[in-house]
């Protein structure tokens, strides 16, 4: 069986400075992966490189998912294809309502995949189910998008863009920053409901705490712009007593 | 560009008024000429050139259905009024020339022709429309007295083609409240609208410019009791190379008086927007709460923004800001909806138009705000973005 998500030896970066340095990792559909790293080891830009973000130039390796050679694709054609990035941080679009947002993403987003567009009863329907089910409440979906939401309103209604796109991957960048443990616990339910087996998962994540909600089946650790070690969620624990200092010396050798 | 002694010779026959009177005036106004950039109310709109160039392509007009507001309609065509304005008893009131004016106003107390005259004493709410077709050069005074505490909601619906110049006088009784909307997606239009607030009277002004050729809109308020409130809210769609003014003089003359001021202006092609704010704070006036704030997204390299926000305060306790934004479409918020399965023309569409419905977030009336909304993004989804897209790519 392929796998969900193939990088091999990725190496990419902005201008001169180059952040992934020959970076490999496989998904298999139904696991959810984490990275954890210190700060500056790359995991965000491995977050936008993944989802097709400008700026970033890709000097070698390959990204294959599900058939796909990422490289070849827009990033709205990644979404349609079923990528999708939780952001860290959301992007506020004032004058925009997050249903018509929405319904505009899904409705691309199934157009993408040769199915029939939503009518606008269906949709709603389906958006105040998904949302509820987030613990959202109906006048969320009437605001504009994300503007004056609290963090931890903004990282619910990623979850619920998640759930309505039905991605084969989901990379959830830093999704605990900034929640405190409520929010966190609500995101992470969010997140949980929607494992399946057809579904991968990259949780990018700082801390150790946010793997005791979304418990993970391969932990990595990324240093200087690679994995360096992987292992089972035992090894999040590991980090969590010893810290990064290990990794840390690793870097400053090779910097 | 508009002849206007013998659009005087040419009207006399029909003008109502000391047309003595008005043949001064019109003397006065040409010894003063229009309006250049030497005169500083006008630094940015130089009249005669803008006035003089070959016009641009309006493009399509759009049609706003405004039935859901069960409005009395007043329609104006080429200067006269096709409708009957009896049913509200909104006949016309010649102007009486002041020749202490300036040129603009001494042209239109020379020529104005036509105007609607809405004097609401104690009228339950009433709404107004007021449209304006055709192509040739029309002159207007508008009047707009609504007495205390009356409610009223004027619409001024300009598809005109040619050149008008329009005078609009609002005065309100205390508790009073006239939401003024102005829409203009063609021609050439030079208006000033000057309006006189009793205490607690409220005046909301709303002013969507989506396909002029010129477009001067410029509005003087005057907070003259406590508690009196301007809400002036303004969102531009500009393109080709229509010239889009919107100029506000904001004087708090009372105490505890209040007013916000907005401004989105949205540039394509080589359209070019100006932003003048004043506010004056007189000396007695304390406790006054002035907020101004103007923005603009530049769509193209060609695009021209003047942006002049003023505040003159004279009084000690005061609530007075002013901001201005000058910015391109955010590559972060492009990235965001693509990264979401929008494609990049979609998404740059949708941030255009979240931008300049900003205008609809001072909009309390729903049925009005979705009649504005419609017109607004059928304005968007007919400007070309080839251009930004060619812009993008260099």
């Amino acid at each position: 069986m392929s796998a969900l998500l193939e990088i091999s030896n990725l190496q990419a970066g902005i201008g001169d400075k180059a952040i992934l340095k020959g970076l490999d990792l496989t998904i298999q559909a139904g696991e959810v992966h984490a990275i954890m790293g210190p700060n500056g080891s790359g995991k965000s830009t491995l977050s936008y490189v993944l989802s097709g973000k400008d700026g970033y130039d890709i000097t070698g390796g390959s990204m294959q998912f599900d058939g796909h050679d990422l490289a070849d694709l827009q990033a709205e054609e990644r979404a349609i294809a079923g990528l999708f990035l939780a952001f860290q941080y959301p992007l506020e679009i004032p004058g925009v309502t997050n249903m018509t947002f929405l319904k505009t993403a899904l409705n691309a987003v199934r157009r993408g995949r040769g199915e029939d567009e939503m009518d606008a009863a269906s949709f709603l329907r389906l958006a105040r189910e998904k949302s509820r089910a987030l613990g959202m409440d109906d006048d969320m979906l009437k605001r504009q998008l994300n503007v004056g939401f609290s963090g931890g309103e903004k990282k619910r209604n990623e979850i619920l863009q998640m759930a309505m796109l039905e991605p084969k991957l989901a990379i959830l960048d830093e999704t605990d920053s900034g929640l405190d443990i409520d929010a966190l616990k609500i995101v992470a339910e969010g997140v949980n409901a929607q494992r399946s087996p057809e579904r991968g998962m990259l949780v990018i994540t700082h801390y150790q705490r946010l793997l005791d909600f979304i418990k993970p089946d391969v932990v990595h650790v990324m240093a200087n712009g690679r994995i360096v070690r992987s292992g089972g969620p035992e090894l999040a624990l590991e980090l969590e007593k010893s810290g990064y200092a290990d990794y840390r010396g690793n870097e400053a050798a090779h910097a | 560009m508009l002849n206007a002694l013998a659009h005087f010779e040419r009207a006399k026959p029909h003008l109502s008024g000391d047309v003595e009177a008005r043949a001064q005036a019109l003397q006065q106004a040409e010894l003063l000429g229009l309006p250049t950039r030497r005169v500083e109310a006008w630094h940015y709109t130089d009249l005669p050139r803008l006035l003089n160039r070959a016009s641009s392509p309006s493009g399509a007009l759009t049609g706003n259905d405004f039935s859901a507001l069960k409005p009395h309609y007043l329609v104006f065509e080429n200067g006269q009024l096709s409708t009957d304005a009896a049913q509200l008893s909104a006949e016309f009131v010649a102007p009486e020339a002041d020749l202490s004016a300036d040129a603009m106003t001494l042209y239109n107390h020379a020529l104005a022709e036509n105007g609607v005259t809405l004097n609401f004493d104690n009228s339950p709410e009433t709404i107004v429309v007021i449209e304006t077709k055709g192509s040739e050069t029309q002159h207007f005074m508008h009047r707009v007295k609504l007495g205390a505490g009356v409610k009223a909601t004027v619409v001024d619906d300009h598809a005109a083609l040619g050149y008008s110049n329009v005078i609009w006088h609002v005065e309100l009784a205390a508790d009073a409240q006239l939401t003024l909307v102005h829409i203009q997606q063609s021609g050439q239009y030079v208006g000033h609208c000057t309006a006189n607030l009793a205490a607690n009277a409220q005046f909301k002004q709303m002013t969507l410019l989506t396909g002029g050729d010129v477009a001067r809109h410029a509005t003087h308020v005057k907070l003259q009791q406590a508690g009196a409130k301007a809400d002036l809210h303004s969102a531009i769609l500009g393109r080709a190379v229509s010239h889009n003014d919107v100029t506000y003089t904001i004087e708090h003359q009372a105490a505890d008086t209040h007013s916000h001021t907005t401004s989105h202006q949205a540039l394509a092609d080589a359209a070019r927007g100006v932003f003048q704010g004043k506010v004056i704070v007189q000396r007695d006036a304390q406790r006054v709460d002035a907020q101004m704030q103007a923005r603009a997204m530049m769509l193209s390299s060609e695009a021209e923004i003047n942006a002049k926000p003023e505040l003159e305060i004279y009084a000690d306790d005061v609530a007075c800001a002013h901001g201005t934004a000058i910015g391109e479409i955010d590559a972060d918020a492009l990235f965001f909806l693509r990264a979401r399965g929008i494609d990049e023309a979609s998404a740059r569409q949708l941030l255009i138009t979240g931008f300049v419905e900003q205008l609809l977030t001072h909009c309390d009336d729903k049925a009005l705000a979705d009649v504005l909304r419609r017109h607004i993004e059928q304005k968007i989804s007919a400007l070309t973005l080839t251009k930004l897209e060619a812009d993008h790519a260099v």
